[in-house]
């Protein structure tokens, strides 16, 4: 039936393929981080290619995450300790071609749950969340130089910004980036938690004040009643020219579609609109990914199926597809 | 659908359309052990990559611990593989471009774009001509040279759902000029198409097939009851030839019988004349065939009711008493009786309903106009012979004949998935009105967009997702005025950069369709890489291509750290390239123009080490000066510049530096001692005394030059 790309290891946890479809890296219980590459990049029909492994860290790697390429080949590597290590892919002083750590950010009082990397006014930004219910903007001071961060922003996902939750406990973290390209301008995002603290869940679109120079919570994706919700995924669509945005939450009671208005109101919050609630998956939604025209959304989750959704002609939106995993 | 189905690589008929059922598909990994998590990444286009991590297990030999696999979604015709569907794909630009350029140039003109040309159809239909052309490969014609006499059916081209669906849209929808023979080209299209219903229930054309596979063993060929079945069907659905074919092949034909079965023969050869000029309302013969066409419709009633006048003369003949073989004589009347248009008899005769329809054209109402009364007709057959099966054909057919535009959509859609969709809306639009305003009407639900860009989009997002295709999706996004442009900019973002023809094609692209600013990141990019891997020159002019200066500077830094760390003049031939690289832009990047200099500098030092030439040697300090002088010349490489040219001043000949020219150094001397009192100033790595002995040089050459002076 599908085409069979690549078989991995015993003990490969996660995988994440580059922005091009080329190059697939995969994180393992071990600590490391192997990298496949198509033989030829110009026909996707052959297949992957093991190019390089190596050992990132002592416990196991929980999410792979790649920065944009205006950076390089770099990876993020998020391990189930909490820590997060850059590696780049680097020929350096006559040495062959290889994966080499250069930053690992780590915090000892808590744990790195999500990252995503962003570029705004061509600076590399790295956007983390924390188990403590904290959020870290970083940014990268020398293009050239993945060594070299500085944090920018730290604060927490919540929408009055005078109350702090100390002692929040996070189980997970969705981060989503608004997809613009090119990066010419400040970017937003959208962070939402999995926690015991109801106020830190709900999902908030996050935008960088200029004026201000601090990050300001301009909308959140939850009705009243459902705002402490626990926050499983969140995915922002691209949008290739519709009038708002799309973005996709997946809490406990199910798969929420939002409309993003582009325009703020009065004060400043720009208008959301909740579109459909959809039933599919059951349990935990794992991952919510959007396709390049932001029309058809994929989503796994705990029974182990992939879902496609998709809005009919008419605006509803509804389950497209699903498939089943069998040996 | 078949959930299961493959083809044109596809696994999953997608499309953008409404679809109730939830369609469950399976995907197969292969792996032993039960899946724990379940990871998926969209490639380009409806190429879907999904992750498959087995629960992870202790045991060495537990088996593979993943598997990756890809699905492409939004297929096509499953009846077309993957070659043939990219001959079309890449077919249908042209006739596609010609028709969207003939369409703007006349919006352009007439400055209303929807109103179009009265004359419009035409360009229309010459854009489905050349659509149709598309879909049978040239083959080499291969006649018998002697005719067998027993085929009856002429294995012509493989016919193609596929080619009947598009033929029958151009009939209904483009082409005008042929609308009063509508029901004739419907029987002319059953002709050419009615073996393909035979995959779903029993046709006319299969049981013609069936019969000539016998004829070998028959002996008496008019003794067989089947021989005048396969004929009534094939006059009821207007096939003259092969019935008049066939009735020659009747026993009283033959030599040797001809003297004692005179009057049988007459009959037979007097009804295959009246078949043969059976008259037709029809603006000229297919290639062939046999009947009287006629283009105007009084001359056709004049010729129609002679020739009916005939046939029941003849059916009212006493000749048929003296008949006496008994099945010449039913079987005959039985086709007369067909002619004459008797229901039943066509009934009898037919086996689908469409062929029931096309003969009710043929031999009751052959003066049917508007697609109304043909819908009433319709709906009467299938309620005549309902239909064993549903054929992907019949689902459209009913959609054009109730003029329902969305459920033509939707069954093309369907049936033939994104590719048909998206060019055989131009053969909807030209038919009519309302379609067209269906399908231009922007709408919110879509984002904003109409019915048309959202096809071209879908189609699009199929081109994209293969290798060998996406170079032609362009083509369809430029002709979307909403999001089309968006999607391009995703699609070209989204290709590697590591291949220099894929990137020049890239940039080409961006180029053509005024994407600057994309092709300027796709150059960064690409810069970025080829940087990072080793392949500083190539990164240093994609760079500069895409104007990057942020990058740029920081290489240029890159550059003064490794020049200023150590002069030897090995490291520097390493940097030269790249120095001569980045100074050859008329605008030097960042504080590169003090590297130019400085390349100069060191060349003419050299010479005096040597050659120890005077003139090498003035130069050189003139080079030093300049440097000194310049600006751009970063505060840190001053003492090792002065240190460098230790030899200049203390030229044994003459002092090469003027007074001024050495206060000027001096200056810069005491700049630096200032400058070390800073916290971010760097020592450069030069020996204890470097400074003294500068400075005692400088003291020398002073006093010289003042002598001198």
């Amino acid at each position: 039936m599908a085409k069979e790309l690549l078989s991995l290891d015993n003990g490969t946890t996660c995988s994440s393929w580059n922005y091009s479809g080329i190059r697939l890296a995969t994180g393992s219980t071990d600590g490391s981080l192997s990298v496949f590459d198509f033989r030829d990049p110009a026909s996707s029909s052959n297949n992957l290619r093991f190019t390089f492994k190596t050992k990132v860290h002592e416990g196991n790697i929980a999410k792979i995450v790649w920065v944009p390429p205006e950076y390089g080949d770099v990876v993020g590597c998020v391990s189930t300790d909490g820590s997060v290590s850059l590696l780049e892919e680097i020929v350096e002083d006559s040495q062959p071609l290889q994966w080499k750590i250069r930053k690992t950010f780590g915090s000892n009082e808590s744990k790195v749950l999500d990252v995503q990397f962003g570029i705004s006014f061509t600076r590399l930004k790295m956007v983390a969340a924390y188990s403590d219910g904290h959020v870290r903007v970083f940014e990268l001071l020398d293009p050239l130089e993945l060594t070299n961060w500085q944090l920018q922003a730290e604060f927490q996902n919540v929408v009055d910004s005078v109350s702090s939750f100390g002692k929040a406990l996070c189980l997970s973290a969705s981060i989503s980036l608004n997809p613009q390209k090119c990066g010419s301008e400040e970017f937003s995002f959208l962070l939402s938690f999995n926690s015991d603290t109801p106020e830190l869940n709900s999902s908030k679109v996050w935008e960088f004040d200029q004026a201000h120079r601090r990050w300001l919570p301009v909308a959140e994706l939850a009705l009243p009643e459902d705002k402490g919700d626990r926050v499983y995924a969140v995915a922002w669509a691209p949008n290739i020219g519709r009038l708002y945005e799309v973005i996709a939450v997946a809490t406990q009671k199910g798969l929420a579609i939002w409309h993003l208005g582009l325009n703020p109101n009065h004060n400043g919050r720009l208008p959301v609109d909740k579109i459909a609630l959809l039933s599919g998956h059951e349990g935990m939604v794992w991952q919510m990914e959007w396709d390049m025209s932001g029309m058809t959304l994929a989503t796994t989750g705990d029974d182990g199926m992939v879902r496609l959704w998709q809005s009919n002609l008419n605006g509803v939106w509804h389950q497209q597809a699903a498939f089943e995993p069998t040996s | 659908m078949s959930p299961n189905s493959t083809g044109n690589g596809a696994l999953v008929p997608f499309s953008g359309d409404t679809n109730d059922s939830l369609s469950v598909y399976t995907l197969h990994h292969g792996l032993s052990r039960p899946i724990s998590r379940v990871a998926i990444s969209w490639s380009r286009g409806n190429s879907l990559r999904v992750s498959l991590f087995a629960e992870p297990s202790g045991s060495p030999d537990a088996g593979d611990g993943a598997k990756v696999v890809e699905v492409k979604l939004g297929g096509g015709d499953p009846e077309i593989d993957d070659a043939d569907w990219r001959r079309i794909a890449y077919g249908s630009v042209a006739p596609f471009a010609l028709l969207q350029s003939r369409r703007s140039s006349i919006s352009a003109l007439s400055k209303s774009p929807s109103s179009y040309h009265s004359d419009w159809w035409e360009h229309v239909l010459q854009y489905s001509k050349d659509i149709t052309s598309l879909f049978t490969e040239p083959k080499l014609a291969l006649n018998p040279i002697i005719e067998d006499p027993n085929e009856i059916v002429q294995n012509k081209e493989e016919p193609t759902c596929l080619k009947a669906a598009w033929e029958l849209m151009e009939i209904f929808y483009v082409d005008k000029q042929s609308q009063a023979w509508q029901p004739e080209r419907l029987v002319d299209w059953l002709a050419d198409y009615d073996c393909l219903f035979t995959s779903t229930q029993e046709t006319i054309h299969g049981k013609l097939v069936d019969f000539q596979n016998d004829l070998v063993n028959i002996q008496v060929i008019e003794d067989d009851p089947r021989y005048w079945e396969v004929m009534s069907s094939a006059l009821s659905v207007g096939w003259l030839d092969i019935v008049v074919k066939m009735l020659r092949l009747h026993g009283s034909y033959k030599l040797d019988q001809l003297s004692y079965r005179e009057l049988e023969n007459g009959l037979v050869e007097a009804v295959a004349v009246l078949i043969s000029k059976m008259p037709r309302l029809r603006h000229k013969s297919a290639v062939g065939n046999l009947g009287d066409c006629f283009k105007s419709k009084p001359d056709f009633i004049k010729a129609w009711e002679k020739w009916r006048s005939q046939i029941t003369k003849l059916d009212c003949s006493p000749f048929w008493i003296q008949c006496d073989n008994k099945q010449t004589r039913e079987g005959l009347r039985n086709l007369l009786q067909v002619l004459l248009g008797n229901t039943e008899s066509l009934c009898t005769a037919s086996c689908h309903w469409i062929e029931l329809y096309v003969s009710h054209f043929l031999y009751i109402r052959p003066f049917t106009t508007g697609i109304e009364n043909m819908y009433t007709l319709a709906q009467k057959c299938i309620q005549l012979k309902p239909p064993t099966g549903t054929h992907r054909l019949t689902g459209l057919m009913i959609g054009i004949l109730a003029e329902n535009t969305e459920v033509v959509l939707a069954e093309i859609s369907r049936e033939f998935g994104p590719w048909m969709v998206a060019h055989a809306v131009e053969l909807l639009t030209a038919g009519s009105e309302q379609a067209e305003i269906l399908l231009h009407d922007e709408r919110y639900n879509l984002g904003g967009i109409s019915m048309m860009e959202l096809h071209r989009l879908a189609y699009a997002q199929v081109l994209s997702s293969h290798a060998l295709t996406w170079q032609i999706a362009p083509i369809y996004l430029t002709s979307c005025m909403k999001q089309g442009m968006g999607l391009l900019e995703n699609l070209l973002y989204r290709q590697s950069v590591q291949h220099n023809n894929l990137l020049l094609k890239n940039i080409e692209i961006c180029r053509l369709y005024g994407l600057d600013h994309i092709s300027s990141n796709i150059m960064k990019v690409a810069g970025v890489y080829h940087w990072k891997h080793g392949h500083k020159g190539a990164g240093v002019y994609w760079l500069q291509q895409s104007q990057d200066t942020n990058c740029l500077n920081r290489i240029a830094q890159q550059l003064f750290d490794s020049v200023g760390k150590s002069i030897s003049d090995e490291s520097f031939k390493q940097w030269e390239g790249v120095i001569e690289l980045l100074g050859s832009e008329s605008k030097p990047a960042g504080g590169l123009e003090f590297l130019h200099k400085y390349r100069d500098f060191k060349k003419s030092l050299q010479m005096v080490y040597s050659g120890k030439s005077a003139d090498a040697a003035r130069q050189a300090a003139g080079s030093l000066v300049l440097l000194m002088k310049n600006p751009s010349t970063p505060q840190r490489f001053w003492l090792t510049l002065l240190y460098d040219s230790l030899k200049l001043l203390n030229w044994k000949d003459s002092p090469l530096l003027s007074v001024s020219e050495t206060h000027l150094l001096l200056n810069k001397l005491q700049e630096l001692s200032l400058a070390r009192q800073r916290p971010q100033f760097t020592e450069p790595s030069l020996p204890h005394q470097a400074l003294s002995s500068i400075r005692l040089a400088l003291a020398t050459n002073l006093g010289r030059a003042i002598l001198d002076e």
